[in-house]
């Protein structure tokens, strides 16, 4: 009984010594902009590379696009989950952004952010 | 007199194994509350966030523990680039915008939005992704 009552002791210890060495993000001195829904035009562009149909995307997205979206994947040749992380909107330009995860190559789980630039409802930019 | 040490010494081992444990299920319960954004919990990364400060800041010294090493020359180069930045004051932030993340085992990946304002008065709006691991920021993109 004793036993179990020191060990429940270390495990608060051990919360409250997390919680003093966790101190969370600094301050963001700059202004942060709200978030806004997801364009539909980015929705479905990310639809098509979460359901691997290239044929919807090639009408998406031009060549360049194209390219920029396949340097955003690297090192990911076999995506497995998409998510929609959040969009942010500046003077009409839109940001929507997006974290991915599959394998590698090598068959190694990975994860990598891209962000679709979104102008007058349609997908103008892969970062 | 023996007695006495082992009962001791087993109650500190009891404590710290406690301790460990108690540590350990934090940390696991506080990266699933960040991913999760329970409780409002943004899931932003303090590292990502300094990187970023540190990127608007022209701080170069301020990141240097936190991203890949780099050869002398290269942050040499990077340490004059700033100097040059904030003497001129070329540019000027306007935002930072934390969008969002997602981690994957030892990998985390943290988007943001930066607002800029250059020395022409042009203002730019673009993404910023960061991948961390380990502690230390590996790509930015």
């Amino acid at each position: 009984m004793a036993t179990l009552a020191l060990f429940a002791v270390g495990i608060l210890g051990g919360v409250v010594a997390h919680a003093v060495l966790d101190r969370g993000p600094a301050e963001n001195p700059y202004p942060a902009l709200p978030k806004v829904d997801e364009p539909r035009a980015a929705h479905d562009v990310v639809a098509a590379v979460g359901s691997d149909d290239a044929q919807a995307l090639s009408r998406m997205l031009d060549s360049t696009m194209l390219t920029d979206l396949d340097t955003a994947l690297q090192p990911i040749v076999d995506v497995r989950t998409t998510k929609f992380v959040g969009a942010v909107e500046s003077e009409g330009r839109l940001l929507s952004a997006y974290v991915v995860t599959g394998k590698t190559t090598e068959g190694i789980d990975f994860v990598v952010g891209f962000v679709l630039r979104v102008s007058n409802d349609q997908v103008v930019g892969v970062n | 007199m023996v007695g006495l040490r082992r009962l001791i010494a087993g109650s500190a081992g009891t404590l710290l194994v406690g301790m460990f444990a108690g540590f350990v299920l934090a940390s696991a319960v506080g990266v699933f509350i960040q991913d999760s954004g329970l409780f409002g919990a943004s899931g932003e990364s303090p590292i990502a966030r300094a990187y970023m400060l540190g990127l608007l800041q022209r701080d170069p010294n301020s990141i240097v523990g936190i991203r890949p090493n780099q050869s002398i020359a290269q942050r040499a180069a990077e340490l004059q680039g700033a100097d040059t930045s904030r003497t001129t004051t070329s540019i000027q932030p306007l935002s930072l915008t934390y969008i969002g993340g997602a981690s994957v085992g030892s990998y985390s990946v943290h988007i943001y939005a930066v607002g800029l304002r250059t020395a022409q008065g042009v203002d730019q709006f673009f993404p910023l992704a960061l991948t961390v691991s380990g502690g230390k920021v590996v790509r930015s993109e």
